[in-house]
């Protein structure tokens, strides 16, 4: 009890003992602090709003196929929708919308132009809790509606590459479920900007009653999209569907496996993160080893005088340790605060690249609006490491401290 | 046998390739109470002495004891404790802790002794109204003048009662009138507590009122002469500034 309190009387003082040094070494792990949380919420935030961009568009936290679907894709693998699996998934809380969809590629032909198509077969009813596409058609136009049956939305790309408009019928020709030719006179009732290249090239939206008798699905559909209202909840309801279903005819596969380049992409932002973390957390604590450094050397005599009056080399120790402790507790605390604002700041008002939207479309990169997003858990590990680094640093220049040679010690001047 | 034993000791040390024989055997025994001075020119080996007595330094030869223990067979654990609970030290400059009050300086000893807070305070504060600066408790040394700084470390040295004071030249900072009182102060508790004081010196102020005055010269003992105690009175500083 003694040496603590010896420890910390004397460290607290000797903080503010040079108050220029404790200020500016407060300063840097400040802004190192603030820095490494405000970029880490970037990442978050951007990372979670490419996720949700990309669900949200069209593919959904979660699909359920028959098993084989995602790896051949091709109409016939189809499933007959479990009546019961859906009204449980509807009454879950965790789950916010949930459509069926039939897939099937094709040829579609206006005048003299033909160009390949993806059509989705959609409830238009039940398709919009599940993706937002019905909220990205050009004035002019309108999303399916329930009554529809000949109606179609297409990409804006497709429309334009076949020279189709609003009201134009276009003429579709691909394979049905049975192996015979599906053929139809479809009528563009909108065309969809959705900002992402494929779909806006290649994606055609009917009715899904509609697709079920072109197609000759009788009943069958190749996907069960599921939008949850959190994606932390994926993998739970994923489990959930599996546990409810055979796994030897169905799969159930959770947004990451749907999108493996953008957990790929993902993963490649995390590292280069990292590495700017790790140069931003050196920063900080070559910081503190600095100031502690300088203010053991300025004190060397002080230290001789200490050891020589009974204080033991652990004392010593723990007293530069708790100084260092004092500095780098009060700037995270300051770091932590200033992160975390700024953060809230970019949450509140996300950085807007909508006016570069075409241009960063051609890289593949359909996320306009970046906010931050500073987790409890960056806040803590940030916080948490900064310490662990400015406790390690200083104990080299602790041990320096605790074996110095009194009587040399005492001389310096 | 004395308080302290000093049996053939040597210290060299090593500059620059070359040693130099800072003590080349010295024989000592020096008495519980005794109120002794280490005199001699500089570089005869003065400080060296009273850091090896204190357990500061290691000697390169020989052996000194404090009340039978041999200061070369302690861990420099033990040393601590040693000069913690023993020895008590008086540097030339005063050597305080800027950050701690005068007060606190004196606590600190006490401190590391884990003496509970109530009793510290009481005893520091005691010791504090002993030196003259009960007023002054509660100012840092950079608050304090030199000889009121040099009080607070008597007071730092004496708090705890250990058996010796080593004084490495107490007086050197301070102008005849300051040191003088401070002599008078470090007397008066020789007397009244029995405590060991052994002062190493170039003032011949401090000579004049050791008990025992042992004279270095080349790291030899030249001459250890002791006088009477009847010598020793306390003085006023007045007188002793008519006495310089």
């Amino acid at each position: 009890m003694a040496n603590a309190r010896i420890a910390i009387r004397l460290a607290w003082r000797n903080v503010w003992r040079n108050t220029r040094r404790t200020v500016l070494t407060l300063l840097t792990i400040l802004v190192g602090s603030a820095m490494i949380i405000l970029m880490n919420a970037f990442a978050k935030g951007g990372h979670d709003q490419m996720i949700e961009d990309a669900v949200a568009s069209n593919t959904g936290h979660i699909q359920v196929h028959e098993k084989g679907y995602w790896e051949n894709r091709t109409i016939d693998y189809a499933l007959k929708p479990d009546g019961a699996l859906l009204d449980s998934l509807g009454k879950d809380a965790r789950v916010r919308g949930a459509s069926m969809r039939i897939h099937a590629d094709g040829l579609l032909s206006f005048g003299n132009t033909t160009a390949g198509a993806m059509i989705q077969g959609v409830d238009p009813e039940a398709e919009k809790s599940v993706s937002t596409l019905h909220s990205s058609v050009l004035p002019g136009g309108r999303y399916l509606s329930p009554d529809d049956r000949k109606s179609i939305v297409m990409g804006e790309t497709l429309a334009k590459n076949l020279g189709a408009r609003t009201g134009s019928v276009v003429a579709l020709i691909s394979q049905g479920f049975d192996g015979s030719i599906a053929a139809e006179k479809l009528t563009v009732a909108g065309i969809f900007r959705s900002g992402n290249p494929e779909y806006d090239m290649a994606l055609v939206l009917m009715p899904l009653a509609q697709a079920d008798e072109t197609f000759t699905m009788v009943g069958y559909v190749h996907s069960i999209t599921l939008r949850l209202a959190s994606p932390s909840d994926t993998a739970a309801v994923k489990a959930l569907i599996a546990q409810k279903t055979d796994p030897r005819g169905i799969e159930v596969m959770g947004w990451d496996e749907l999108m493996p380049e953008l957990v790929q992409f993902i993963v490649m932002d995390d590292v280069s993160c990292y590495i700017f973390d790790f140069i931003l957390f050196m920063v900080v604590a070559f910081g503190i080893l600095n100031t502690i450094q300088m203010s053991v050397f300025e004190r060397t005599r002080e230290f001789g005088v200490m050891l020589s009056i009974g204080t033991t080399p652990g004392q010593v120790v723990a007293m530069v340790l708790v100084e260092s402790f004092f500095i780098a507790l009060l700037g995270i605390a300051l770091g932590c605060a200033a992160g975390w604002g700024l953060s809230y700041y970019f949450q509140v008002n996300p950085i807007d690249y909508s006016d570069y939207a075409k241009e960063m479309a051609v890289w593949g990169v359909t996320t306009v609006t970046y906010p931050a997003d500073a987790t409890a858990l960056n806040l803590s590990m940030t916080a948490l490491i900064t310490l662990a680094l400015a406790m390690m640093f200083s104990v080299f220049p602790a041990r320096r401290a605790s074996r110095l040679e009194p009587v040399q010690a005492i001389r310096q001047l | 046998m004395g308080l302290i034993t000093v049996r053939g000791l040597v210290k060299n040390y090593e500059s620059n390739g070359i040693t130099v024989r800072a003590i080349r055997g010295i024989d000592l025994a020096i008495g519980r109470g005794e109120f002794s001075a280490i005199a001699g020119p500089s570089g005869s080996g003065k400080t060296t002495l009273l850091n090896i007595i204190g357990g500061l330094d290691r000697p390169t030869e020989g052996r000194v004891s404090v009340s039978g223990t041999d200061l070369g067979t302690l861990s420099p654990r033990e040393l601590s404790e040693l000069r913690l609970r023993r020895i008590g030290f008086i540097f030339q400059a005063y050597n305080l802790i800027p950050v701690l009050t005068a007060l606190e300086n004196v606590e600190y000893v006490l401190l590391l002794q884990g003496v509970d807070r109530e009793e510290r305070t009481r005893r520091s504060m005691a010791i504090l109204r002993e030196v003259g600066l009960e007023a002054e408790a509660h100012r840092v040394p950079g608050k304090l003048s030199g000889g009121q700084q040099q009080r607070v470390a008597v007071g730092r040295a004496i708090v705890s009662e250990p058996d010796i004071i080593l004084a490495d030249e107490p007086t050197a900072n301070l102008d005849q009138k300051t040191g003088a009182a401070l002599l008078d102060l470090m007397h008066e508790l020789n007397h009244r507590r029995k405590t060991t004081f052994i002062f190493s010196t170039h003032d011949s102020m401090v000579m004049e009122r050791a008990e025992r005055l042992i004279y270095l010269v080349d790291g030899s003992v030249d001459s250890d002469r002791t006088r009477g105690a009847a010598h020793f009175t306390r003085k006023k500083p007045a007188a002793a500034k008519k006495r310089k």
